[in-house]
């Protein structure tokens, strides 16, 4: 029987983290982005929406660094790697993206 | 097709969400679960640049026949909406697949993320055309 011990227990999580790293840096170019063009085009809500969005994606990516740590721990410890929560949030939150951009397009 | 087992304790429940991918099974090898999430974080990537895609043909004002591109820009936000939802019921069922040691399930984004793709490239190049 393989213990935790004999996993190399910083790749895979190291990986895993990098991907939520360049995730939430697409998602903070794409808040800024969106603030410049909405500006043009819905004016005040613009603001509304980079704010919204640089705090949303702040709080993805303090949640997506405890799941880090967390999986580090996990393959560590012979733990349990957290659930699926933080994803069903940000598809939910990228989806939102994508009907806030349907709505400049048409309006 | 047999997934590495790994030695989790037998004697805790699995309360973690969704209740309908941890309530079957057992805790596959942690690192094909680490891998299924780097490929929903991939997909969400894909989605947000179609979403930033989308916008910028509308935004940019390109000379491009006005209705193909909206055409084409309303069909990548629209892909940008959809992909997201896919890749989180992908993950949940290849976990799932995983946890019960079944084979992997074939990709549902795939398949629409590339039929679309290539609309919107049609849609463009019909519309520079037109122009």
């Amino acid at each position: 029987m393989t213990t935790p011990a004999m996993y190399e227990s910083g790749l895979q999580p190291e990986r895993t983290t990098l991907a939520w790293r360049r995730t939430v840096i697409s998602l903070l170019v794409g808040s800024v982005a969106a603030a410049r063009v909405l500006a043009g085009g819905i004016g005040t809500w613009a603001v509304a929406v980079a704010v919204t969005g640089v705090v949303l994606t702040g709080l993805i990516w303090s949640m997506a660094a405890e799941r880090g740590r967390r999986a580090t721990r996990a393959l560590a410890d012979g733990a349990l790697l957290p659930g699926g929560g933080l994803l069903l949030f940000l598809s939910v939150v990228v989806a939102a993206a994508a009907a806030v951009g349907m709505w400049y397009v048409f309006a | 097709m047999r997934w590495g087992r790994w030695p989790s304790p037998r004697s805790m429940s699995d309360s973690r969400f969704p209740r309908w991918v941890f309530d079957h099974g057992s805790e596959p090898d942690p690192r094909f679960s680490l891998a299924n999430e780097r490929t929903f974080l991939a997909w969400v990537r894909t989605a947000l640049a179609l979403i930033a895609g989308g916008v910028a043909l509308e935004a940019l004002g390109l000379p491009i026949q006005p209705a193909l591109r909206l055409a084409a820009s309303m069909l990548s936000l629209v892909l940008g909406l959809v992909v997201p939802i896919l890749a989180w019921v992908n993950w949940g069922t290849v976990e799932r697949a995983m946890r019960e040691q079944l084979p992997l399930p074939g990709s549902k984004v795939a398949l629409p993320v590339g039929i679309g793709v290539s609309l919107v490239a049609a849609l463009l190049l019909l519309g520079m055309v037109l122009r």
